[in-house]
């Protein structure tokens, strides 16, 4: 069904261009932008827009590797668990086992594939549903958070050299934009210019076909949980740094978020479809929301409230027009209505 | 879709400006206006405790004509009081209240608030010092355990044996309250005796089996006062079932809103806690006060309206003795 989407003809190029879901949302983006900026004196400020760009920083790193495993038709709950897990033993690390930072870091990126490994082999090698899978190491990994500091331990008093990776600014944006301008680029390279990428899309069409069609599916789908750990992991570390404390409820929901980014940027939740960067519009389009809330003097349970709206918007939107071609009848005109 | 899209995107906006009468009017009158903007915080956002300090604040604003926005978190992520105190930054309020969860992590955001010259009052739960100008402080540990004791005193006529159960045995602001409870103790009420100190990790049915341990052992125990909010029903509720109701008498220190049921049946006698509209009317009061020059560093005194004259302790200002909430006035109070 999805595939009908790439597949139609040519020669509506421009108007294609025009009703992807991409350019919609990123319509919507700007009028956001456009609005919050003439209700909020100091929104369109470049202090604020750095301040956005901070505070979704970690939850835009894991809706960036949150979509080629939902490409794959998969889903990875544990992310926001994985994040406070790692965040307590980076902490623990440098803390209690008197490592430096800078290996610190090393480790808990390490932990962080682990982890992703753990759900790679479950979901990969055991062909055990993901939701499920995910759903255990969600309860696991934050109960394991939970259990090694007892609920009650914080760790903080960072150096200041760490934390300004969270606080601080680097070459004119804020340092830990950086990574995540790094990280962008890096998977947008692997969806959509990688074979690594078309083979995600084959895996989430039909994993029998990709299977009968030649392609490793179970190495990809192990990647792309040892990706989501590893990144999970690197989001811990820039969160622990931009608040200067690490603690076990680190990320509580952020999973959520990052799904809620993917689909609003057009990535089907039953896998094959989607782009990088639609899921950078959708972390954006919550973000700016979130913020702009803030500005405008509303209450914030509004930012939940509108981006359910926005969500509910766009998957309709999806469904219109296979709707309206529906009521329509037999007619042969494919154009969009408009 | 496009069209439907839009659609959408009008309609919630539309949704947006009706809420928002007129954000323009508002908005202008910052800084550098007559009107200050105050932005109170609390823990989280649908606590029925901070409603009732909002109420307070509200009063204040209003008397005071200060413009009040009022926002924290409504769900259970660290870093969300963080986002939004950063956010009142870049906005540019005047002053920042805030009831701090995590007191490091929401230091740093408080740092940066006054590093852009927004002044900082915390309430409730301290922030680091360095991150803020005044704490108002609900309740010194010396008043919290003299009114604990006092209230204790009388319902036994001064003699007998009582019993605390407390969080854990470690936790800091308890052991002080302790420290202060049997100073107390020793210098006023000789005849009356402190036989045991329970911990029940801040869990109600924990509390209740401790309570009923220490009638068992204790049978010439008249008084227990529990010193964390879940034990006060807890221990209720092991001495109804104990039914040595009025026997055995419950005082302590939790929200009048869960001890009420045992209040009215005569199972509490008292439950001690300050009053949350004062804590929002006097954190308010110094916000305001504090950006206009009238509360400066080093006062001995604070004058904070309706409150009158109260003392300020080095960087602390305080609100004053605990209240007494007892089956007369319980009902007055709905957090």
């Amino acid at each position: 069904m999805a595939a009908s989407e790439n597949t139609t003809p040519r020669r509506h190029a421009i108007g294609e261009v025009l009703f992807r879901h991409e350019t919609i949302l990123l319509l919507v983006l700007i009028a956001e932008w456009f609005y919050f900026n003439s209700v909020g004196r100091r929104f369109g400020t470049l202090d604020n827009t750095f301040e956005i760009m901070r505070h979704s920083a970690e939850i835009g790193l894991l809706a960036l590797v949150m979509t080629p495993i939902i490409l794959t038709g998969g889903i990875d709950l544990s992310v926001g668990s994985l994040l406070g897990l790692c965040a307590i033993l980076f902490g623990k690390l440098w803390r209690d086992a008197g490592m430096a930072l800078p290996l610190a870091a090393g480790c808990t990126l390490l932990i962080g594939a682990l982890a992703g490994g753990l759900n790679a082999v479950l979901i990969a090698r055991l062909r055990l549903p993901a939701l499920i899978v995910t759903l255990g190491t969600y309860s696991l990994f934050r109960g394991l958070a939970e259990a090694i500091t007892r609920g009650v331990d914080t760790f903080t008093n960072f150096p200041d050299s760490f934390l300004a990776l969270g606080q601080q600014h680097f070459a004119g944006l804020p340092t830990q934009v950086w990574f995540f301008l790094v990280v962008t680029v890096v998977i947008w390279l692997l969806v959509h210019r990688t074979t690594f990428g078309r083979s995600l899309r084959a895996i989430g069409f039909s994993p029998e076909g990709a299977r009968y069609a030649g392609l490793p599916v179970e190495r990809r789908i192990a990647q792309a949980y040892i990706l989501a750990g590893v990144v999970s992991a690197l989001a811990a570390i820039i969160y622990t740094a931009r608040l200067g404390q690490a603690k076990a409820d680190a990320g509580t929901g952020y999973e959520l978020f990052a799904i809620t980014a993917v689909v609003l940027g057009g990535t089907s939740i039953f896998g094959g479809v989607g782009t990088v960067h639609g899921t950078l519009f959708g972390v954006a389009a919550i973000a700016v929301l979130d913020n702009g809330l803030v500005h405008a003097r509303q209450p914030r349970e509004m930012a939940g409230m509108l981006t359910g709206v926005l969500l509910l918007a766009a998957l309709g939107a999806g469904a219109l027009p296979k709707l309206l071609a529906k009521l329509r009848g037999p007619r042969h005109s494919s154009a969009p209505p408009s | 879709m496009k069209r439907f899209l839009s659609l959408a995107l009008c309609a919630s906006l539309a949704i947006l400006s009706a809420c928002n009468k007129s954000p323009e009017s508002s908005a202008s009158n910052g800084s550098g206006g007559k009107k200050l903007t105050i932005a109170l915080m609390p823990k989280s956002k649908g606590n029925a405790y901070f409603i009732s300090c909002k109420a307070g604040a509200d009063e204040a604003a209003k008397e005071l004509n200060v413009d009040l926005l009022f926002d924290g978190p409504t769900d259970p992520d660290p870093a969300k009081q963080n986002e939004i105190i950063e956010t009142w930054t870049t906005l540019g309020v005047d002053v920042i209240a805030a009831a701090c969860e995590n007191k490091e992590g929401i230091s740093t955001a408080l740092k940066k608030a006054r590093s852009k010259g927004i002044k900082v009052v915390t309430y409730d739960s301290d922030a680091n010092p360095d991150a803020r100008d005044f704490f108002v402080n609900q309740a010194t540990p010396e008043g919290i355990a003299e009114t604990l004791m006092d209230e204790a005193a009388r319902l036994t006529d001064s003699e007998g044996e009582f019993a605390i159960i407390t969080a854990s045995l470690t936790a800091a602001n308890m052991n002080e309250w302790r420290k202060h409870i049997e100073a107390r103790l020793a210098e006023k009420y000789p005849k009356m005796k402190l036989v045991d100190t329970k911990p029940c990790d801040d869990l109600k049915d924990k509390a209740q089996a401790e309570a009923t341990n220490l009638m068992s052992a204790y049978p010439n125990l008249k008084l227990i006062m529990a010193i964390c909010s879940p034990a006060v029903p807890g221990a209720a509720e092991a001495v109804k079932q104990a039914g040595k109701t009025g026997a055995v008498k419950v005082i302590g220190l939790g929200l009048p809103s869960e001890n009420r049921k045992y209040v009215h049946e005569g199972v509490t006698q008292s439950v001690v806690l300050w009053k949350t509209k004062d804590l929002g009317y006097l954190t308010i009061h110094a916000a305001a006060d504090l950006a206009n020059g009238q509360l400066k560093p080093g006062a001995k005194e604070y004058n904070a309206g309706r409150l009158g004259n109260l003392k300020v302790e080095g960087d602390s200002i305080v609100l004053g003795k605990p209240f007494i909430f007892n089956k007369d006035n319980i009902d007055q109070f709905d957090f």
